[in-house]
């Protein structure tokens, strides 16, 4: 356990100037980390609300994710998570609150959004996987340039637009099974699909 | 042990937050309980970030971040950050302590079910609850669209293998079954269908969802 623990502070985990960041905000409400994890993510998060129907609320979502950011901080653990993937869970869970008050006249929602989209588990302690974790953001953003097109453009209307595979097979007219055969193939080489599926 | 998972294609759907709220609850409860697929969340989150991370370059008003600072600084400090209460599981919050003791319709023999659409006002698919009695069987029938099931008490079995609690699983119209819930307790599931159930067998006036 301990030698898991130092590890990846050597190898991994400092190499993510951002991770570091997000770490000081959460230790010591550092603001000039914060400002930087702004100019970082705030345009990603823009960017993100902008492509999936949130053109009008788009700085607002940008705004409630860093407040969030800023308020949770303290629970965030670099082992755990890199601070991209961190705050793209915030992004996304945000995102899907903003859209259901939308959507809801009536305060009638007896299921939260943190209750279907809030990772369980965060307070395990799970070196194993979180070792496992940060090397695979490191993989992924690597190979993920040695994809043909046609399946990162899939996968990024999945995650950026947020439509459904059906919705993308609709939107360039190619069968479903087209569309699923790509995902797949692209999370096979991104090594997504693990090989022990029958755990 | 949990053996039946949910596929990669629908980690990835709840990953980027695309699913129905009932389909995603079947995910999270699934998670809840296995390691495994929280693991492969947790890379597909990281897939989800790095693809954010790679697109166009939008411009962010600088005066915004005053305004986040002022929010911040609006807050009382003494506020704690996080509630530290001791979270109720979103299955308590739906159903409340006891699985058995929900108002159980029965329909037929073995079987009693309860619909919970109405717990989720807004979304397109129905959500049932199922209650198979320890030993019991429901008649045989396959699905006109696509049924998502999570086992949450007990276990049932059917031509696939058997399906103990937090398993996952999805049918189609391609699946026709015949479950049996096995070992000693009744076998409670909650399933989210996308449309009625059509029957195979000499049953025909079934109005509940295993058979639906």
């Amino acid at each position: 356990m301990t030698t898991l623990d130092q590890k990846p502070a050597s190898s991994e985990g400092r190499k993510d100037p951002w991770s570091q960041m997000l770490q000081k905000v959460g230790k010591s409400q550092d603001r000039e980390a914060y400002h930087a994890l702004f100019e970082h993510f705030g345009p990603q998060i823009k960017y993100y609300a902008m492509a999936n129907g949130l053109a009008s609320h788009a700085e607002e979502l940008v705004q409630e994710v860093f407040v969030s950011i800023w308020r949770r901080s303290c629970l965030y653990d670099w082992r755990k998570a890199a601070a991209s993937t961190w705050i793209f869970t915030i992004a996304r869970n945000q995102r899907i609150d903003m859209l259901r008050k939308m959507q809801r006249t009536s305060a009638e929602m007896p299921v939260e959004t943190e209750d279907l989209w809030q990772i369980p588990g965060e307070n395990e302690n799970e070196p194993v996987t979180s070792l496992h974790r940060l090397m695979s953001e490191r993989r992924i953003r690597e190979s993920l340039s040695h994809l043909p097109e046609e399946q990162t453009t899939v996968i990024a209307k999945v995650y950026m637009e947020n439509k459904s595979h059906q919705m993308v097979a609709d939107e360039l007219n190619i069968p479903l099974g087209t569309v699923k055969s790509r995902v797949r193939l692209a999370l096979n080489k991104l090594k997504v699909i693990l090989q022990d599926q029958n755990v | 042990m949990t053996r039946h998972h949910p596929d990669s294609l629908s980690l990835m759907e709840y990953s980027a937050g695309n699913l129905s709220e009932p389909h995603a609850l079947c995910i999270r409860l699934h998670l809840d309980k296995c390691s495994h697929c929280r693991s492969r969340v947790d890379t597909l989150d990281s897939l989800g970030a790095v693809m954010m991370e790679q697109q166009p370059k939008v411009t962010v008003s600088e005066s915004m971040f005053d305004s986040i600072l002022a929010q911040i600084d609006s807050t009382p400090v003494d506020e704690p950050a996080m509630p530290p209460a001791p979270r109720i599981s979103v299955l308590q919050k739906l159903l409340g302590e006891d699985l058995n003791s929900l108002p159980w319709k029965r329909q037929l023999g073995d079987v009693s079910v309860l619909d919970i659409t109405d717990r989720f006002p807004g979304q397109k698919e129905q959500v049932v609850l199922q209650k198979l009695a320890a030993g019991g069987k429901a008649p045989a029938h396959t699905h006109r669209g696509e049924e998502t099931t999570i086992v949450l008490q007990g276990a049932f079995a059917d031509q696939k293998g058997v399906f103990n609690q937090w398993d996952f699983v999805v049918l189609t119209d391609q699946d026709e079954h015949k479950p049996v819930a096995v070992g000693c307790e009744d076998c409670i599931t909650l399933s989210v269908l996308s449309a009625p159930v059509k029957l195979t067998g000499t049953f025909t006036r079934m109005l509940n969802p295993f058979i639906r």
